[in-house]
C-alpha cells in the first residue's frame, strides 16, 4: 500500500494568526479522506496548501512520492503542476464553456487528442448521468448538476489524488445525501484517493475511510468513522462529533466491570468502566443521548428528572429533561413514547469520564 | 527559478503602467498645482490674489456653486422620483421608459443647449407658440442666464441619480418591506419609513456625482450664459485662456479642483457610513410592486410627457434648426432645406473634425482598455502591492473638472521636458483624453474582475494551467464584457468631448465637439445644428450598445 498524500509539520500563518499548525497526517492509496472541524479550523487551508493555491511556511507535502513543497529543500511546484483534481464550494464551473468543454479542459491543456478527448469525456459524463446536457451551458444547469460538471473535471484527467472543498455545502438536504453516495461510489468505481473538507460531521463519518478532526490548526485525532465516535480522544472530538451530555460528579467506587457515581444533585449512576477512571475524585460524565434509557425500571440509578419537551423525530424521539438545573438530551426508540410533564428514571448504558478541570479544555483525554 | 521569473514579468507589467499614469495624470496635475503658486519663478499667492481681486473671477466661481447646487437638486428630485415610479409601480411601457430616461447620459450637454436655446429663446419654438397663444410681446422666461442654465443641466444630469436610485431599488431585499407591512405597515408608511431611508445613501451619493458634474461642465453655461455676462469658472477660465492669462486660469482650475474636492471628500463620508446599509444586498428577491390602478395610464403617460420634454423635444429642435434656412424662420414643409448639412458637411473644418475625433476617440478607449485592464488585474488578482494605489490615481480625473484637465495639458505639454511640443498638435486631445477617461477604464475592468470568483481561475490552475493560459481560457473571456462596455462608454464620451478640447484645440485640430460650439458661438446655429445631427446616430447606435451590453451582462 504506497501513501497518497504526505503531510510533515505543514505551519500556515495568515499575519500573527496561525491557521495551520505543524500538523501531520498520510493518506493512503483509495483512501477516502475527510479533514473535519468548524469553521476557520485550519482545514480548508490545508487543503489549499496541498493544491499549491496557498504556499505554506513551513513542512513538507508529498504527493504520491513526489514532493511538491518542502519549506527547507525550498521545492514549491506551482499547482499546475501538481498532479491534483480539485471541485470548489461554490462548483467555480466556467460560465463561458458549455459543459463539455469545461470538463474537456484538463484534457486540452495536456494536448490530448480530438478522439482522445471524446471518448474520455464522454465516459465521464455517461458515468455522471449527464451524457444528453454536454452542450449546455452552465447557466441551463441546477446546482446539482453544476457539482457534477465540476466532479467531472476533476476527474477527467485521472489525477494522482482528488481534492474537495465542501462541495455539498451548497446542494440542498435531499441532493446532499445523494450526491454524498453518488461521490462515494465513484471513488469506489475509480478507485481514486479523495481528500475531503469538510465541516458536516455527519458527512464525514457517512463517506470516509478515515477522518481527521481539526480545531484551531491542530489535529486532534485520526481515525475510523467508529473509532472517532466511539473512541473519541479529546474533549473537543466528542463535542463536534454527535452530541454529548456532561454532568459533574465524583467517583464513589470501582470495580473491574463497573464504575458508579455520584453525579451533582446526589444520585448515584452505576455504569460499565470505561478504559481508564481519571485519578482525580472529582470527574465529568459525558453521556451520548442515545446511550441513555428512560422508565421506571432502571437498575443502577436514582436519577429523577422531569420531561420539559418531547420531540417526534421520525425514526426516534428525542426528550429534554430537567435534572437539578441541568437540561440533558435522551434520544429514545419511538415505541417507549413518555408524555411531557412526567418524572421518569435516567439510566446511563454507557459514557464518558473527564478530569472535572475539562470542562473549559477542548485538549482534555477523554476515557 | 518559476517564481522569480513570474515576479518579474508582473514586476515589469506594473512599472511600465505606473510611469503611464505618472505621466498621465500625475505630472499635468502637479504642474497645475506648482505654477499656480509660482509667480516668476518664487512662490507667491499673488495667482490667487489675482482672482479674488476682481469680482468677475469670485463670481464666477459663487456661480459655479450655487448653478450647480440648484440644478443637482432639479436632478435629485427628476432622478428621485422616475426611479421610484419606474421600478415600483406597474406603470406601463417600463423598458421603453427606463431606455428614454437614461439617454440624456448619451446626449451631449451642449446639445442639450442647443436645442433649448432653439426652443424656450427669444426666437424659439415654444417661444413662438406662447407669443401667438397670447399676444404678449415677449415670454415670461429667458433661457439664458443662471435659470436656463439650472434647468438644462438639471434636467441633463439627472441620470446620475435615476440610475444609483433604481440600482438600489432593485437589489433591496423585498423581506425588509414585506416585514413592515406584516407589522402593519400601509404602502406609503413603508415607503416613509423602511424605503426611503434604506435608498438615501444611493440618492446622496448619485446626488453628488450629478453636483460634480454640473461643476465639470462647459458647454451649457457657455451656450446659455456667456450672451448675457453670466459667468462661472469653467466659462471663466475658457475667457481667461482666450486673452491669454495662464496663471489666472491655472490658479482658478485650483479652485474647481478643491470645489470637485470637497465633493468627493463628502462622497468618501457615505461609502465609510454605507455599512449600516449592507442589508442591500445582492439577493434578487422581486421587491413589492405599487398597483397603481386607475391612475396607471395617467402616471404612464405624465413620464412619458418627463421623457418628451427632457430628451425628444431639444433634439426635435436641433433637427428643425438644421432643416431651416435662418434661425427663427417660420415653421412650414416649404421653407425646408438642407443647405445647412451641405454647408457644413462641406466645410473641411467640420469634415477635419469629423476625422479628428473619429480617430482620436477609438485611439483612446483601445489604449486606456489594455492599459486599465491590465492595471485592474494587477490590483484585484494579482494584488501587487502599490497597484491599488496606483488603481486610486488613476481614477482622480474621474472627479476633475474637465478645465483643470485643459489647463493641466497646456503646462505640461507645451513646452515639455523631454520631447517635442505636443501644444497645437492632435496628440494633446489624445493624451488629455488619456487622462479625463482613465477612470471609466479602470471603474468597468475593476467591477467586472471582482465577479470572477477567485475559484473559477484557480479550478483552471488545478486542471493544469499556468498563469498564462488560465489569463487567456478563464479571466479574459470573462472579463470581455466589461471591456467592451468601458470601450464604448470611452468612445462616445471621447468623440463629443467638449470642456478640455475647447481650452486646448488649434486651426486645423478641430473636434468635432469643438467644431459644433464654435459654429453656435459665432451665430451659424443652423449649420451648428446640422453637424449635431449629423453626428448624433453614431453616439445613440453607441449608447444602445452600452445598454445592450449591460442588460447582456447582467444575464449570467
Amino acid at each position: 500500500m504506497g501513501v497518497t498524500i504526505q503531510v510533515e509539520g505543514l505551519t500556515k500563518r495568515f499575519g500573527s494568526m496561525t491557521a495551520v499548525d505543524a500538523i501531520d497526517f498520510a493518506m493512503e492509496e483509495h483512501e477516502f479522506f475527510s479533514l473535519v472541524g468548524p469553521s476557520g479550523c485550519g482545514k480548508t487551508t490545508t487543503l489549499r496548501c496541498v493544491a499549491g493555491l496557498e504556499t505554506a511556511d513551513a513542512g513538507r507535502i508529498g504527493i504520491k512520492g513526489t514532493t511538491v513543497y518542502d519549506s527547507s529543500e525550498r521545492v514549491d511546484v506551482p499547482t499546475h503542476e501538481r498532479s491534483i483534481g480539485m471541485v470548489f464550494q461554490n462548483y467555480a464551473v466556467w460560465p463561458h464553456m458549455s459543459v463539455y468543454h469545461n470538463i474537456a479542459y484538463p484534457l486540452r491543456l495536456k494536448s490530448a487528442g480530438k478522439a482522445d478527448q471524446q471518448q474520455r469525456v464522454g465516459h465521464v459524463l455517461a458515468m455522471l448521468g449527464m451524457q444528453q446536457l454536454g452542450e449546455r451551458k452552465p447557466s441551463q444547469l441546477s446546482g446539482g448538476q453544476q457539482q457534477r460538471v465540476a466532479l467531472g473535471r476533476a476527474l477527467v484527467g485521472e489525477p494522482d489524488v482528488l481534492l474537495l472543498d465542501e462541495p455539498l455545502s451548497n446542494l440542498d438536504a435531499k441532493l446532499r445525501e445523494h450526491m454524498r453516495v453518488e461521490l462515494k461510489r465513484i471513488q469506489r468505481e475509480t478507485g481514486i484517493p479523495i481528500l475531503y473538507v469538510t465541516h458536516d460531521q455527519l458527512e464525514a463519518l457517512a463517506m470516509s475511510d478515515r477522518i481527521a478532526v481539526m480545531n484551531e490548526g491542530r489535529i486532534h485525532q485520526v481515525a475510523s468513522p467508529i473509532d472517532i465516535y466511539e473512541r473519541p480522544a479529546t474533549k473537543f472530538v466528542l463535542d463536534f462529533i454527535g452530541s454529548v451530555n456532561y454532568l459533574p460528579g465524583e467517583v464513589a467506587s470501582a470495580t473491574g466491570e463497573t464504575v458508579t457515581l455520584r453525579v451533582a444533585g446526589g444520585a448515584t449512576l452505576t455504569l460499565p468502566r470505561p478504559g481508564f477512571v481519571p485519578e482525580s475524585r472529582e470527574v465529568l460524565l459525558a453521556v451520548r443521548p442515545e446511550d441513555m434509557v428512560l422508565g421506571q425500571s432502571v437498575t443502577g440509578s436514582d436519577l429523577h428528572a422531569k420531561v420539559e419537551l418531547r420531540s417526534f423525530l421520525g425514526n426516534l424521539c428525542e426528550y429534554r429533561l430537567r435534572y437539578q438545573g441541568h437540561e440533558l438530551r435522551v434520544q429514545t426508540e419511538k415505541d417507549e413514547l413518555v408524555p411531557e410533564g412526567s418524572d421518569v428514571v435516567v439510566g446511563v448504558r454507557r459514557g464518558y469520564l473527564l478530569e472535572a478541570t475539562a470542562a473549559q479544555d477542548p485538549m482534555a483525554r477523554v476515557s | 527559478m518559476t517564481a522569480l521569473r513570474r515576479l518579474d514579468s508582473r514586476l515589469v507589467i506594473f512599472v511600465l503602467i505606473a510611469a503611464f499614469v505618472l505621466v498621465i495624470v500625475v505630472y499635468p496635475l502637479v504642474q497645475v498645482l506648482l505654477r499656480s503658486l509660482l509667480v516668476d519663478g518664487s512662490w507667491s499667492w499673488r495667482n490667487y490674489e489675482a482672482v479674488f481681486g476682481r469680482p468677475r473671477n469670485y463670481i464666477a466661481l459663487w456661480n459655479s456653486v450655487w448653478v450647480s447646487l440648484a440644478a443637482t437638486a432639479v436632478a435629485t428630485v427628476i432622478g428621485t422620483l422616475t426611479a421610484f415610479v419606474v421600478q415600483r409601480t406597474d406603470v406601463p411601457f417600463k423598458t421603453v421608459l427606463r431606455f428614454m430616461l437614461i439617454l440624456p447620459f448619451a446626449i451631449p450637454p451642449l446639445f442639450a443647449a442647443m436645442g433649448w436655446v432653439q426652443l424656450a429663446g427669444p426666437v424659439g419654438l415654444l417661444t413662438q407658440t406662447w407669443k401667438s397663444l397670447t399676444g404678449a410681446a415677449t415670454a415670461p422666461w429667458s433661457i439664458y442666464g443662471a435659470g436656463g442654465i439650472i434647468f438644462v443641466l438639471g434636467i441633463t444630469k439627472y441620470p446620475f441619480v435615476f440610475i444609483t436610485v433604481a440600482g438600489a431599488l432593485q437589489r433591496m431585499d423585498a423581506s425588509l418591506e414585506e416585514a413592515a407591512r406584516t407589522a402593519g405597515a400601509g404602502t406609503g408608511r413603508i415607503m416613509r419609513d423602511i424605503t426611503l431611508p434604506l435608498v438615501r445613501p444611493a440618492i446622496l451619493g448619485g446626488a453628488l456625482l450629478a453636483f460634480v458634474s454640473c461643476i465639470d461642465n462647459f458647454g451649457i453655461p457657455a451656450v446659455l450664459g456667456l450672451r448675457v455676462q453670466f459667468q462661472v469658472l469653467t466659462t471663466r477660465i475658457y475667457e481667461a485662456l482666450t486673452i491669454p492669462d495662464l496663471p489666472l486660469a491655472t490658479a482658478m482650475s485650483m479652485l474647481l479642483v478643491l470645489l470637485a474636492g470637497i465633493a468627493v471628500w463628502a462622497m468618501g463620508k457615505f461609502e465609510g457610513r454605507r455599512g449600516e446599509h449592507q442589508i442591500i444586498g445582492g439577493k434578487s428577491i422581486r421587491p413589492h410592486i405599487i398597483r397603481l390602478r386607475r391612475a396607471r395610464p395617467w402616471v404612464g403617460l405624465a413620464l412619458f410627457a418627463v421623457a418628451f420634454v427632457i430628451v425628444v423635444l431639444p433634439l426635435f429642435a436641433l433637427l428643425v434648426t438644421a432643416l431651416q434656412p435662418y434661425y427663427g424662420a417660420p415653421l412650414n414643409l416649404e421653407t425646408i432645406t438642407t443647405r445647412n448639412f451641405e454647408a457644413v458637411l462641406n466645410s473641411s473644418a467640420a469634415q477635419r473634425g469629423i476625422r479628428n475625433s473619429l480617430t482620436l476617440a477609438p485611439i483612446a478607449a483601445t489604449i486606456l482598455v489594455v492599459v486599465t485592464a491590465l492595471l485592474a488585474y494587477l490590483n484585484v488578482k494579482a494584488k501587487v502591492r502599490g497597484a491599488k494605489l496606483l488603481d486610486g490615481i488613476g481614477m482622480m480625473p474621474f472627479a476633475l473638472p474637465g478645465s483643470v484637465i485643459g489647463v493641466g495639458m497646456i503646462l505640461a505639454w507645451s513646452n515639455p521636458p523631454i520631447g517635442p511640443s505636443l501644444y497645437g498638435t492632435l496628440w494633446i486631445m489624445l493624451v488629455a483624453y488619456l487622462m479625463r477617461y482613465m477612470a471609466y477604464g479602470l471603474r468597468s475592468c475593476r467591477a467586472s474582475l471582482m465577479q470572477i470568483h477567485d475559484s473559477l481561475e484557480e479550478a483552471a490552475s488545478t486542471s493544469g494551467a499556468n498563469r498564462l493560459r488560465t489569463m487567456r481560457d478563464v479571466t479574459l473571456p470573462l472579463m470581455r464584457p466589461g471591456m467592451i462596455a468601458a470601450w464604448v462608454l470611452i468612445f462616445i464620451s471621447a468623440y463629443h468631448e467638449l470642456t478640455v478640447s475647447a481650452l486646448i484645440w488649434s486651426a486645423r485640430n478641430e473636434t468635432v465637439g469643438v467644431w459644433i460650439f464654435v459654429m453656435q458661438d459665432s451665430g451659424f446655429a443652423g449649420r451648428a445644428s446640422a453637424l449635431a445631427v449629423a453626428i448624433l446616430p453614431i453616439i445613440l447606435v453607441m449608447f444602445m450598445i452600452t445598454q445592450w451590453l449591460s442588460a447582456d451582462r447582467s444575464a449570467i
